[in-house]
């Protein structure tokens, strides 16, 4: 799959090499789209730029077809989850995939990259028992975000998004407990109050959005990859008087080892969001919004261009897919 | 199943190639031959081994005729429907419908208050390209229409206007009472009436610019118009007959998600959409098209649809909103003001006892 330049996505033929030391070869099942960074280059957003063609994707779910030297334990025939882009076939590095556990669907399991940047959001935000939690933006990545406060003991979780557009998913059991759409309703976001806001937007409007609903002494995570200055913000009222906390949350400064009590390793989150999926303390399939074919990736890509108007979880389903071997 | 006899009305140019691609539509024979120019009508008739008639009258009394197709010049058209519809004879006219709105719903309540069929020659609708070029828009190679343009700039001589270079020599294209306007009525009608068809949309408000600034004639060779199409699309349109040794025919149509140009030598298309099988983002070329005659096409349309009783594919809703956007064009320079193009209101026409 490709970007051919802003807002055109194209299946296209390509060729793939096969694995050399510390590589394997997938066989794609299912693979996720991760809205933000997707998006964000497709439309050429600030801080996004890339050359096209641009092959998008980093999450998916597959077969291990053939294995180089030097992978692990892993070998051909298994399940595996993590870092591919959008593509029938890959060969990629071993060291960022997981194994899938046997009770989690390829569906589920190919969410693997947006669970581990929610994940070590949600770490840092350190939710309390009986917090009050408002997550702004109801994308993927926010509704993501609405569970896994939910599972750590927040006592509601208020969903904070501009339309209801995405309302029904947002209010799925397991997710939030309240819907705000604060272009359409009348409503007021300083009367929030949350003790944790996690912005998973990536907007400096939402940032903006997201400091008006915490309460005083409350922690604002910035979870979006924000594209653009946010500009306007009063330290003094915010930091000083208000006395907010603002921590930065991106995936870019995960440790590789360094772990700590609210750190920990991209391995670490990744085969935790595994197990949650497994004990199905967690579930994500619910989230699937449109399960698309390869072959319409054009409209898909051009409805997440136009800001992915009702759509949350979208997966490509490779299963019956053989684009690396035909010329069309 | 039988054919639709169709009597031949007119002698001149246009009325012979009409003539010739009725007979190969295979659908319709040639019933008769009337012009008033009666040497021409007789040598067509001769030619098409077809019955001359003396006059129009006799024509529409014969019973061996079921359709009459008029190639007449167009203050004729309004009259000679109106008798051939009160005959019980089906009509094929030349565009445009008439000159005037007025005169066009005059034919359409006569032909429906006798229960007869009528179609106006908008034919080049029926080219393959314009079929083609249609089908990318419904398949959604342009997303939403935004804009338009039309350039079609030719040189008319002095023949055309004076009738000299016709088999029926006759000035009256030069007339403004007869023709009704000059380079828009008579020939970019069509390029208005296929915009229409393959998009979709029509216009809903026209400025126009116009002039006679090289002809021996009383009506417009040259012309401008912008206009709005629909509710958003906004469109350019460029048309002379005083271009001297450099022809142009080239039609932009663009939106959300694409661009199509069409010009003589086919079609082009960009899309950001897989469209026909075609890989989005870049400009592909359509440049073979099957040689068929579009003026055939056009009467078969119309000779299934008198067998079906339906309306013709070219009909006259068609056919008056093409003229209403026309006659709004000259009306808006007259006026020197933008106008808001007229919709057509069927149950004016048809509340016919």
């Amino acid at each position: 799959m490709q970007f051919l330049d802003f807002e055109i996505a194209h299946l296209e033929p390509y060729e793939f090499l096969s694995p050399s030391n510390g590589e394997v070869l997938i066989k794609a099942q299912f693979s996720c789209i991760s809205p933000g960074t997707e998006r964000a280059v497709l439309c050429g957003l600030p801080g996004a730029r890339r050359d096209f063609p641009y092959a998008p994707g980093y999450a998916v779910a597959g077969r291990l077809l053939a294995a180089g030297k030097g992978v692990g334990n892993l070998k051909v025939g298994d399940r595996v989850a993590g870092r591919m882009p959008h593509a029938d076939l890959a060969t990629v590095s071993a060291r960022h995939l997981f194994k899938i556990p046997h009770q989690v669907t390829d569906q589920e399991a190919c969410f693997i990259e947006l669970g581990i940047i929610c994940l070590q959001g949600i770490r840092k935000a350190g939710i309390q028992p009986g917090d009050v939690v408002a997550v702004v933006g109801q994308g993927l990545i926010g509704q993501l975000a609405n569970r896994l406060a939910k599972m750590l003991g927040a006592a509601r979780v208020v969903a904070i998004a501009p339309s209801h557009n995405r309302e029904k998913t947002a209010l799925l059991p397991g997710g939030a407990d309240e819907f705000l759409a604060f272009n359409d309703d009348d409503v007021s976001l300083a009367d929030v109050q949350a003790d944790i806001v996690i912005e998973a937007v990536g907007s400096p409007d939402a940032n903006l959005t997201a400091l008006e609903c915490a309460k005083d002494k409350g922690r604002v995570v910035l979870l979006g990859s924000t594209r653009g200055l946010t500009r306007n913000i009063n330290l003094a009222e915010l930091v000083q008087r208000r006395e907010l906390t603002i921590v930065g949350a991106h995936i870019n400064a995960m440790p590789e080892h360094d772990a700590g009590p609210q750190r920990w390793t991209y391995w670490q989150e990744g085969r935790l969001f595994l197990d949650l999926l497994a004990n199905q303390r967690l579930s994500v399939a619910d989230l699937i919004t449109w399960q698309a074919a390869p072959t319409e990736c054009n409209a898909v890509y051009e409805n997440l261009a136009q800001g992915g108007r009702g759509q949350v979880g979208v997966v490509f389903d490779w299963r019956d897919s053989n684009t690396s071997k035909s010329a069309a | 199943m039988d054919t639709l006899r169709i009597g031949v009305v007119g002698a001149g140019a246009i009325a012979q190639r009409n003539a010739r691609d009725t007979v190969a539509s295979g659908v319709a024979t040639i019933a008769g031959v009337f012009d008033i120019n009666h040497k021409a009508a007789r040598d067509m008739a001769h030619d098409l081994s077809a019955p001359f008639f003396s006059s129009y009258e006799d024509m529409l009394k014969s019973e061996a005729v079921d359709a009459v197709l008029l190639s007449v010049p167009h203050h004729l058209h309004r009259s000679m429907t109106v008798q051939a519809a009160e005959a019980g004879k089906h009509v094929l006219v030349e565009k445009p419908i008439a000159n005037t709105l007025s005169e066009a719903e005059e034919m359409i309540k006569a032909c429906n208050a006798n229960g007869v069929k009528m179609t106006v020659n908008y034919s080049f609708r029926y080219l393959p390209k314009i079929l083609k070029a249609k089908q990318l828009i419904e398949d959604g190679a342009l997303g939403e229409i935004t804009g338009f343009q039309t350039c079609i700039q030719q040189y008319k001589n002095r023949g055309y206007w004076s009738g000299a270079s016709s088999n029926s020599p006759d000035n009256w294209r030069a007339s403004k009472a007869k023709c009704g306007g000059g380079f828009l009525i008579m020939t970019a009608c069509h390029n208005v009436d296929y915009l229409y068809y393959i998009t979709g949309l029509k216009g809903t408000r026209v400025y126009s610019e116009y002039a006679t600034l090289g002809s021996p004639a009383e009506v417009e060779d040259i012309i401008s118009i912008s206009y709005r199409m629909g509710e958003r699309a906004v469109g350019s349109f460029s048309a002379s007959s005083i271009m001297r040794g450099m022809e142009q025919k080239e039609e932009r149509i663009w939106g959300t998600n694409g661009s199509l140009l069409i010009h003589p030598e086919g079609l082009e298309m960009y899309s950001t959409r897989p469209i026909d099988g075609k890989r989005p983002g870049k400009v592909h070329k359509f440049k073979k098209f099957p040689n068929v005659s579009w003026t055939a096409e056009w009467v078969k349309g119309f000779v299934n649809a008198v067998r079906s009783d339906t309306m013709p594919p070219v009909s006259y809703v068609d056919a008056w909103e093409n003229l209403a956007f026309i006659t709004t064009a000259y009306q808006s320079m007259e006026e020197r003001r933008a106008l808001t193009v007229p919709e057509f209101i069927s149950t004016q026409l048809e509340s016919v006892a």
